[in-house]
């Protein structure tokens, strides 16, 4: 008999009170393993290596279980959906913790060999392209959000291209999230020679907790452009999980930005399972007041020939705390394998912290790798050459923090309409800091 | 000729047998049967006719050690150690302390010319003071008197609890504190003997201090322990150097060094880590877990570790510094090589507590065969550290498939003033290089020899003379076979 831990009662509960008979057999066998694994594991704690600079106090301290139905919540504000979209020809998809909002989704006319619509929609019309998605990832792990999501999910989306479609708009997806719990699941799955650009929006309102899991699938030489951008209110919970395997010289190109949310964490797990497959990865962390902020992205490289980069760079003022714990594996094998990660960390004010822990495993020889690390406040010289040339202080430390975090935003493939619509929020975040 | 060449010759001379240390001598010695409990404690304390004080204190470290558990974070695979089937004192069999080198047992004056120990009268023509460590117990100190005149203090650990006890009694745990970890609990409990050194204030230590330890019977463990202080001003350079026999099953060894770097004053402290490794299939070897720390108390105190691990079958050691006074310096430089089975998971520790203190960090990690390597290092910037400083670079070579390199670096930093950089790279050796030294006439192991050395240069200066010459040779030999 397996040892149930106390604090996963509250979630047991939700489960059993969830669970809908008209499922697909193979989901609900997947639901009832990871609704038991989560229970087995509980939370983790600062024990864990993996979790030891996290702060999961308050989630343990009042369990959240998520609202049900999560449809009777009231729809969000129109005006501000209208505000946070991104201009031009979009397929837009609203999420309301984590339920669909037609009225304030728009499509285009799909090519054919696409799919597009919420995770519920999927699982009436599509349930194989859902099946596809659990198949080509890894199952929960030892990772026991992500268990307690499988368990749990409602919502989320789902994009997938057949082989050889492309699609030149971006399809966008505005994550919004309430006082509530939710659970997303989300899928990319990309097929031999597809491309996408993929942007997620993640704002809202209240103390809620988001708790999102993506696959991401790219067959051999597919394309995608993936932007994250996370403005949760400054109470929030956001925990993510991404999970990318990608085929043959594949590439997959990912932006992540975090501006909010109380607690936010960011697992990027990507499996480099084909040759000359490619990732980059260009990922910010913007933290003020008490926020915490987790950066934690484990590349795994199996075969030979990969390549991947990551920079990651974190800007904390207030009393904030930033982590990055990256990861680069290099399994045996794995020969001319070409990895990078950056970690970069501005300080702005005594009481912030950072930790970074950059870490390489390498069972390989004919490798090359690298990591590097830093920590800071801005240049003096800087400061003190814009301000000589008649900029007063606060805004060449604003011209200098923007031009710190800029890069990141630049070295994004997913287009200009994409990145200025980035710089508008990095704008935005730079004008409030004290 | 200097012993160290002679060290040298040996190396050389040793051929295909590759662990030249590898004799066992036979001499009388004193053993307590393998086991660990209350007795073992007291015993070893009586044996030493120590003070009530430290058998209390060595009690307390004990309770505390059976209340703790080995650390299982290091990325090693350790098969369980059974901590009672270990001796933990063995010492040569000697009626009443050596008064001087004549009355040392001649075979352990053998042991000491095979390993090139400048013991006796070649100890002049190197200018090394050494305190020798065999198994257990210090057997010999040589050029006590000269450094004496100065007031210099450098003895055995077991003297300086007879003849200086309020020294050991202010110095002793103040900086790896017996309940730090499970290994320096264990020491504390169970130390036998190590060196001890102190340098009064604004004395400049005219030679180098040395220490060469062995382990020599079997199924013993070593539980050394090294106080090192440096008062106001004062200047020391220490050296470390250590062997085992070959033998089939593995040995314990747990050490507990600390430093203390009082104002103005500068420790150098260098190693030479040589103990058996175990074979090329991993049966044997030492067990190395060695908690090794330095404090600078006082402003302007400087502490550098200098290490070269190529022995052990498995090394745990992570020298650190505590950076508390003003403007004071840590550095580490280590060069760390597993070949076969070995498996070492090393690096350092720089807490910057003090203003304006600076750290430097160079590792350099070499696998080949079925080595696993890891760096394992933290930065710790504390609020008060403004304007702190650290760079660390950190360099993986891969020799072979099978082998495995690792970097684990933690940066905690909590001053917006600090600065702290690191930087790790892995690659193999190029195929280039190689192909360029071997077509001007080197034969592959030179030319892999010479590549590494150049690789580790940065560290290898660091190393005292001599030390350099050997620490370079001992690469060459622990590389052998994993070319080709």
């Amino acid at each position: 008999m397996t040892i149930v831990k106390s604090e996963t009662t509250p979630y047991l509960a939700a489960y059993q009170a969830a669970i809908d008979t008209t499922e697909p057999t193979w989901l609900r066998v997947r639901r009832a393993a990871a609704i038991e694994q989560f229970s087995v594991l509980g939370f983790p704690t600062r024990r864990d290596e993996a979790w030891r600079f996290t702060n999961l106090r308050r989630l343990t301290k009042a369990p959240m279980p998520p609202a049900h139905p999560a449809t009777s919540l009231p729809d969000p504000d129109a005006g501000v959906i209208e505000s946070l979209r991104l201009a031009g020809r979009v397929c837009r998809l609203v999420l309301n913790n984590s339920a669909v909002v037609a009225a304030q989704s728009s499509g285009v006319d799909l090519p054919a060999g696409a799919w597009f619509g919420s995770i519920a929609e999927a699982l009436e019309t599509r349930p194989d392209l859902l099946k596809a998605a659990f198949a080509t990832t890894d199952p929960a792990g030892n990772q026991p959000f992500a268990a307690l999501n499988e368990a749990l999910f409602t919502g989320g989306f789902l994009l997938a291209l057949a082989p050889g479609v492309s699609f030149d708009a971006p399809f966008e997806i505005i994550h919004v999230n309430t006082d509530a719990a939710s659970h997303p699941r989300c899928a990319i799955l990309l097929g031999e020679g597809a491309s996408a650009t993929v942007m997620e929006h993640f704002t809202g309102s209240g103390a809620g907790w988001n708790n999102i899991v993506t696959c991401v699938d790219l067959g051999v030489g597919a394309k995608l452009h993936h932007v994250k951008l996370q403005t949760e209110s400054p109470a929030a919970i956001h925990l993510a999980q991404t999970r990318a395997t990608l085929a043959q010289a594949a590439s997959y190109d990912s932006t992540v930005l975090s501006f909010g949310a109380l607690l936010s964490r960011e697992d990027i797990q990507v499996v480099l399972a084909g040759e000359m497959a490619d990732f980059t990865l260009n990922g910010g962390y913007f933290l003020g007041g008490q926020q915490e902020a987790t950066f934690a992205p484990f590349v795994e490289h199996r075969v030979p020939g990969c390549s991947s980069r990551q920079l990651v760079k974190g800007v904390i003022g207030g009393q904030a705390h930033g982590v990055f714990l990256g990861t680069i594996a290099v399994r045996p094998g794995a020969d001319q394998t070409d990895a990078r990660q950056t970690n970069r960390n501005l300080l702005l004010n005594a009481g912030t912290s950072v930790d970074t822990k950059p870490e390489l495993e390498i069972l390989a020889d004919d490798v090359k790798c690298s990591h590097g690390a830093t920590v800071g406040d801005l240049d003096d010289s800087a400061l003190f050459y814009l301000q000589a040339r008649g900029i007063d202080a606060a805004t060449a430390r604003r011209m200098l923090i923007g031009g710190f975090a800029a890069d990141i935003i630049d070295a994004s493939g997913a287009g200009e309409t994409i990145r200025q619509h980035l710089h508008r929020h990095l704008s935005v975040w730079l004008e409030h800091l004290p | 000729m200097s012993a160290t060449l002679d060290t040298v010759e040996t190396i050389l001379a040793a051929g295909e047998d590759n662990y030249k240390y590898g004799f066992v001598t036979d001499i009388d010695v004193d053993e307590l049967p393998p086991g660990l409990n209350e007795d073992t404690v007291r015993f070893i304390s009586a044996t030493k006719a120590e003070p009530a004080w430290l058998l209390e204190w060595r009690l307390k470290a004990f309770r505390r050690w059976q209340g703790m558990t080995a650390p299982d974070w290091a990325k090693l695979k350790i098969a369980p150690i059974d901590y009672q089937a270990s001796t933990y004192y063995s010492a040569p069999k000697a009626a009443s302390g050596p008064k001087s080198l004549d009355e040392i047992d001649p075979e352990l004056l053998k042991t000491y010319e095979k390993l090139g120990i400048p013991l006796g009268e070649r100890a002049a023509l190197a200018g090394i003071a050494v305190d020798a460590v065999f198994d257990s117990v210090s057997v010999a100190t040589t050029f006590k008197d000269t450094l004496a005149a100065q007031g210099i203090i450098f003895c055995s650990f077991g003297d300086a609890v007879r003849e200086h006890p309020e020294l050991v009694q202010k110095y002793l745990g103040s900086v790896v504190p017996p309940g730090d970890n499970f290994f320096s609990a264990l020491n504390s409990a169970v130390f036998s003997d190590g060196s001890f050194a102190y340098i009064p204030p604004g004395i400049r230590c005219p030679m180098e201090l040395s220490t060469y330890f062995r382990i020599n019977a079997a199924k013993s463990g070593q539980f050394e322990r090294t106080l090192l202080i440096a008062d106001k001003g004062a200047y020391v350079s220490y050296l470390e150097g250590c062997t085992a026999p070959q033998r089939d099953e593995n040995q314990l060894h747990a050490a507990v060094v600390e430093l203390v770097a009082q104002e103005d004053a500068e420790i150098k402290y260098s190693t030479v880590q040589n103990w058996y490794p175990g074979d090329a299939e991993g049966k044997g070897g030492i067990y190395n877990f060695v908690t090794k720390r330095g404090a600078c108390r006082g402003a302007n105190a400087k502490i550098a570790w200098t290490q070269v691990e190529t022995g052990s079958a498995i090394t745990w050691k992570y020298p650190s510094c505590i950076l508390e006074g003003e403007n004071s310096v840590g550095e580490f430089y280590s060069v760390a090589i597993t070949n076969h089975m070995q498996q070492a998971d090393t690096g350092t520790k720089m807490i910057h507590i003090g203003r304006n203190t600076r750290s430097t960090i160079i590792s350099k990690g070499i696998s080949a065969g079925r080595g696993q390597n890891t760096y394992r290092g933290a930065v710790k910037i504390l609020p008060g550290a403004e304007n702190a400083r650290n760079y660390t670079q950190c360099d993986s070579l891969l020799i072979g498939k099978t082998c495995g390199a690792h970097a684990i670096p933690y940066i905690d930093s909590r001053n917006p003033s600090a600065r702290v950089e690191h930087e790790a790279t892995a690659s193999k050796v190029s195929d280039e290089q190689m192909f360029y030294c071997q077509q001007r006439g080197l034969t592959q192991e030179d030319a892999l020899s010479l590549i590494v050395n150049g690789f580790c240069k940065e560290v290898l200066k660091e190393l005292p003379m001599e030390f350099a010459v050997e620490a370079q040779k001992l690469l060459a030999v622990s590389l052998e076979g994993s070319v080709g």
